[in-house]
């Protein structure tokens, strides 16, 4: 498999995932605000802010966002390097690169996406279309994994996928924890008092499609503890930490069938973190969240980093 | 065209007498070949017709069998357009063209083989010494290189079309990079998705044994003391207008597409970049120009391909298909010289015809062309994608004194030809939603390898969709159509 | 009597911002033949990389370093060694018949066989002017006339640093009759090709100190075809024919044949180069 090849089904993978995150992220925000329980989560700026946190736009001075231009930077707008619209582009400029590895099927989803998107008019989005995109998005990307899954060998091209949509998928669920987070402190009116329970929960469970599954689980509302304990540690939810720790690990197996790891590799590297979050307890994270996901999303970029620099640029 | 009212799809059929039609004959009555398909065809509306078109273009599209268009504002991104009505041609028909395309793929590999030689062909005065001299495409890194299997045009293309005296005449061999075959696959399949009836009713020759041919030819001419080679694609990239082509070659034959920064250079032997090192390639069938082939050896400026490739191709270590410098052959001007180039090289007589050519070189040749401009197709000689064709009836006075001037300051740079009326074939047009009559001709593959040689069955009818246009590449708004070969 | 000569080609790049991986390849070295033997050959480079040698499309030998590491500088040094017979180049039996030598570069089997060296290149191509600028005298040998247009080339152009460049076409040339050996050389090429004599580039090295034209760089004279007798060697730049002081590096249809350096180089921004060639000899 040539190393630029690889590179491009990585970040195909995930630009798909990313897009679908970030679409989801603001259309559960803006809607779920809608009818909130408390006057901040209410707030309009407030969701702005967090959609903003969320896609790592910190240029903002104006201290108040006009929905209409953050809508549209976090859609549809090409220079804004998060937008939605951005990550099919590239995903699909990465399908191109790798498409003679890919099924005909595939390529044909990924084309008409991008064609859906590439064609959604802003003025539509940002009045009355915010509903009826993200959820376009949510579908396609599922349509996608679909093909990914169901067209294409279990080979090697199919583990460089799935690496790069698993660890997109841990870098937002991580994101998206750590906005939610800063969020319902905020809601509440300070770090000083606990947080334990807050309408923020419900929304980030939304915002990674696991409330349902949570509710299943624990068959009680969500509190901090048991929705951190479930997106990070609970193994048999998709949308986990761990899970996509699991997903990452067997990944590179497939890929470099090396049996013993050095210790300066990414798959090393992998397999150490997931033996560390496998007998991790949500109590040793609640003595300190937010280092916890700090340090989380460090060791996922480094990981992905090391991945590029191991595989990719020979 | 009283008979042809009783079909309602071809109600509107305006048929010119003077030019050869592929489907009705001098009497207007549907020729053999076409009578099952214009039955089966009768049964569908024009409506239905513009249905079935639509769905076509849209699953085109989709699946992103596109060509980008370059514009001032952006890139975008077109359909080759697709007729639904298929091209075709019978066996006996078929046998003379194969044999035909053979014959001068094999003429045309064993010329390239004394150019880069002994030059006999030239010493004996049959081909004059300026083919070589003057053409921008002559290698002189290319003397004496043994390429494997001797063979240097692995791949050809033949642009054919049927003049108005219901003969076949060969338009242009194409021995460089010639593209299109990927559509011949599209276009078959598009048809099968929309018509699959009519299939039952014909007996015709598969394409899709294209690409195993194709692998089979590679590893033919793989490097002497290689056991099992590994062969690669070559592409500019994905912003190339053939981009399409290179990944479905790629993913049809089974091998890699590279990129120029995915192989490099060590000790003469080539390799690529892997996730798991480096890995040996043996043979590269390249869709680069050749001089764009490697910065080290020719343009020192080229981005797309690999330094020092150039040298392990002559040392033997790597098979570059087509050879670099078959451009020399593929000159317009030498085409002229291609009934005596077969008899040269093979003692027979040439199965297909050449259209008559008159070199601006040549003094005579240059006179007739000046005084009878308007009756002529003036062409320049090293110009490809049907850029600076002049056809003689088409132009205003001013512009003929325009191109003879032009002629007249570098006469060895156009030829002329007189002017070939193409056969027309009732073509689908999407702004009168009707059937109209539009030229076509035929580019047909031809594949040769070591002790081995393949002619697809099939080809690319290619359409000029603009009324009366005689062009028909793609570049130029031309369209295609699936041709059928009918099985003895 | 044999010369035994030290040379040292030594070359210095200096790029503003990092280059991330480069490709050089050098030609500058000296070609084995009658009258020049190869006895060594030296290469160092300043930065780590591979050093490869390899033999062109023409056929000759090239040294190649990939670089895959950043660095802004590089110096790239190469020392030959190699004896170099004394030669008498009026040492051959003079033609007796000029017409048939004349008829000779007419005939249709001497012009292919050396068509690669009869044609005109972008460098070589001589710009149309109301009259030849050199015709030659068929009543005398071809050598003679040889000869004579290389005294003309030395009378008609003016030895200049720094007017022209690798890529000055022979328009220019003609138009300030100033120029260094290359400019010279293809001069000469091209009137001598116009006259129906194949005409080779040579790139190579000139023995300093002798206060010849050209020689404190690469230097570069003609070979031309003399029916009966062979290649022969004429440096119009300072009006001799080659000799014991002229080391063959390569040959060419001109300068773009022959380069001392190609380079391929993945960086952005400005870069200075500056080479520096040293010929010593002791006999």
């Amino acid at each position: 498999m040539l190393a630029r090849v690889a590179n491009n089904l990585f970040w195909m993978g995930r630009y798909i995932e990313r897009a679908e995150h970030t679409a989801r992220y603001l259309k559960v925000n803006y809607f779920s605000s809608l009818d909130a329980p408390n006057k901040l989560s209410q707030s309009r700026q407030f969701v702005l802010q967090s959609v903003y946190q969320m896609v790592g736009e910190t240029s903002f001075t104006s201290l108040t966002l006009k929905e209409e231009e953050v809508l549209y930077n976090v859609g549809l707008n090409l220079n804004k390097t998060y937008s939605v619209l951005n990550s099919i582009k590239l995903a699909r400029e990465n399908a191109n690169s790798s498409r003679d590895l890919v099924s005909t099927e595939f390529y044909e989803s990924i084309n008409k996406f991008y064609h859906f998107a590439m064609n959604y008019s802003n003025d539509k989005f940002v009045k009355n279309g915010l509903y009826d995109f993200t959820t376009s998005v949510t579908e396609h990307t599922s349509i996608l994994r679909g093909k990914i899954r169901g067209t294409l060998l279990h080979d090697e091209i199919y583990a460089l996928i799935m690496l790069g949509i698993n660890i997109e998928r841990a870098t937002q669920i991580t994101r998206i924890i750590k906005t939610k987070f800063d969020d319902a402190n905020k809601a509440i009116g300070g770090y000083a008092n606990p947080i334990k329970n807050s309408y923020e929960w419900t929304t980030l469970l939304k915002c990674t499609e696991s409330y349902d599954m949570m509710r299943r689980y624990y068959k009680k509302s969500p509190t901090q503890l048991t929705t951190l304990e479930f997106l990070i540690l609970n193994a048999k939810c998709p949308r986990s930490v761990m899970n996509s720790l699991n997903q990452i690990y067997n990944n590179i197996c497939t890929i470099d069938n090396t049996k013993v790891f050095k210790k300066d590799t990414s798959a090393f590297l992998i397999g150490k973190m997931r033996a560390e979050y496998e007998f991790k307890t949500i109590e040793e994270i609640q003595l300190n969240v937010h280092d916890f996901i700090e340090k989380t999303s460090q060791l996922l970029f480094s990981i992905g980093f090391k991945l590029e620099n191991e595989y990719f640029y020979v | 065209m009283t008979k042809n009212t009783l079909n309602p799809i071809f109600s509107s059929y305006d048929k010119i007498q003077s030019l050869y039609d592929e489907i009705f004959d001098e009497n207007s009555d549907v020729r053999e070949v076409y009578k099952k398909l214009f039955e089966l065809y009768s049964g569908l509306s024009i409506d239905d017709y513009g249905n079935l078109n639509e769905m076509a273009k849209a699953s085109f599209f989709n699946q992103g069998i596109t060509f980008q268009v370059y514009s001032d504002t952006k890139a975008q991104e077109k359909i080759f357009p697709f007729d639904l009505f298929p091209r075709i041609i019978d066996h006996d028909e078929w046998d003379t063209i194969e044999k035909g395309v053979l014959q001068r793929s094999k003429a045309l590999n064993l010329f390239l083989h004394d150019v880069y030689h002994d030059k006999k062909i030239i010493k004996d005065g049959i081909v004059p010494i300026e083919m070589i001299s003057s053409s921008s495409n002559y290698l002189q890194s290319m003397m004496d290189i043994d390429p494997p299997g001797g063979i240097y045009n692995h791949i050809s293309g033949t642009d054919l079309i049927k003049h108005s005296d219901g003969k076949y005449y060969v338009l242009e061999d194409n021995i460089r990079c010639p593209s299109g075959v990927s559509y011949v696959m599209c276009n078959r399949g598009a048809l099968k998705k929309a018509l699959f009836g009519v299939f039952n009713h014909y007996d015709i020759h598969s394409v899709t044994d294209y690409a195993e041919n194709l692998l089979e030819i590679l590893e033919s001419v793989k490097p002497h003391g290689v056991d099992v080679p590994t062969a690669v694609v070559i592409t500019p990239g994905i912003y190339n207008s053939a981009y399409y082509e290179h990944s479905y070659l790629a993913k049809t034959i089974g091998i890699e597409l590279v990129e120029g920064r995915d192989l490099f250079v060590e000790n003469d032997f080539v390799y690529m970049k892997t996730i798991l090192g480096s890995k040996r390639v043996d043979i590269i069938y390249r869709r680069i120009d050749d001089t764009f082939l490697d910065p080290l050896e020719f343009k020192q400026d080229s981005a797309i391909g690999v330094p020092g490739l150039f040298a392990a191709y002559k040392k033997g270590n790597v098979t570059i298909v087509n050879a670099p410098g078959t451009g020399v052959a593929d000159d317009k001007a030498i085409y002229t010289y291609m009934p005596e180039i077969i008899r040269y090289y093979l003692g027979e007589e040439p199965i297909l015809n050449n259209v008559h050519t008159y070199h601006c070189s040549k003094e005579d040749d240059l006179k007739y062309v000046l005084e009878n401009v308007n009756e002529l197709v003036v062409k320049p000689v090293d110009e490809a994608g049907g850029y600076g064709i002049s056809i003689g009836n088409r132009l205003t006075k001013e512009e003929i004194e325009t191109l003879k001037e032009t002629i007249k300051k570098e006469p060895r740079k156009y030829i002329a030809q007189p002017i070939m009326s193409l056969s027309v074939h009732a073509t689908y047009i999407e702004d009168t939603n009707s059937f109209e009559q539009r030229h076509v001709d035929l580019r047909t593959f031809t594949l040769l390898g070591n002790q081995k040689d393949f002619v697809l069955r099939g080809g690319l009818t290619r359409v000029a969709l603009k009324k009366g246009n005689l062009i028909v590449n793609s570049s130029q708004g031309g369209g295609s159509k699936d041709t059928w070969i009918l099985k003895k | 009597m044999i010369y035994d000569y030290t040379i040292k080609y030594r070359s210095e790049n200096h790029y503003e911002t990092p280059v991330f991986e480069a490709y050089w390849q050098f030609l500058v070295t000296p070609e084995n033949n009658e009258t020049q033997e190869l006895i060594s050959e030296n290469i160092t480079t300043s930065v780590n990389a591979r050093i490869e040698s390899s033999i062109n499309g023409l056929g000759f030998n090239t040294s190649r370093i990939h670089c895959k590491k950043p660095f802004k500088d590089i110096i790239f040094e190469v020392t030959f060694k190699l004896t170099k017979k004394e030669i008498n180049p009026f040492d051959f039996t003079p033609s007796l018949d000029n017409a048939l030598d004349y008829k000779l570069l007419e005939s249709l089997l001497f012009r292919v066989e050396f068509e690669a060296y009869l044609k005109q290149t972008k460098l070589t191509t001589l710009p149309n002017l109301p009259e030849e600028l050199f015709l030659f005298d068929k009543r005398e040998s071809v050598f003679q006339n040889c000869l004579n247009l290389t005294h003309w080339i030395f009378d008609y152009v003016t030895f200049t640093t720094g007017v022209t460049t690798t890529e000055t076409t022979l328009n220019t040339i003609i138009q300030n009759k100033k120029g260094v050996c290359q400019d010279f050389t293809h001069l000469m090429c091209a009137i001598a090709r116009r006259n129906k004599v194949p005409a080779r580039y040579v790139s190579g090295y000139l023995h300093q100190g002798n206060g010849f034209f050209g020689d404190s760089q690469m230097h570069a004279w003609v070979e031309l075809y003399i029916p009966k007798v062979g290649w022969v060697g004429f440096d119009c730049t300072n009006n001799l024919l080659a000799n014991h002081n002229h080391i063959k590096v390569a040959h060419g249809k001109d300068y773009d044949d022959c380069p001392p350096l190609k380079g391929i180089v993945y960086s952005s921004g400005n870069n200075f180069t500056k080479y520096t060639v040293e010929v010593t000899h002791q006999q």
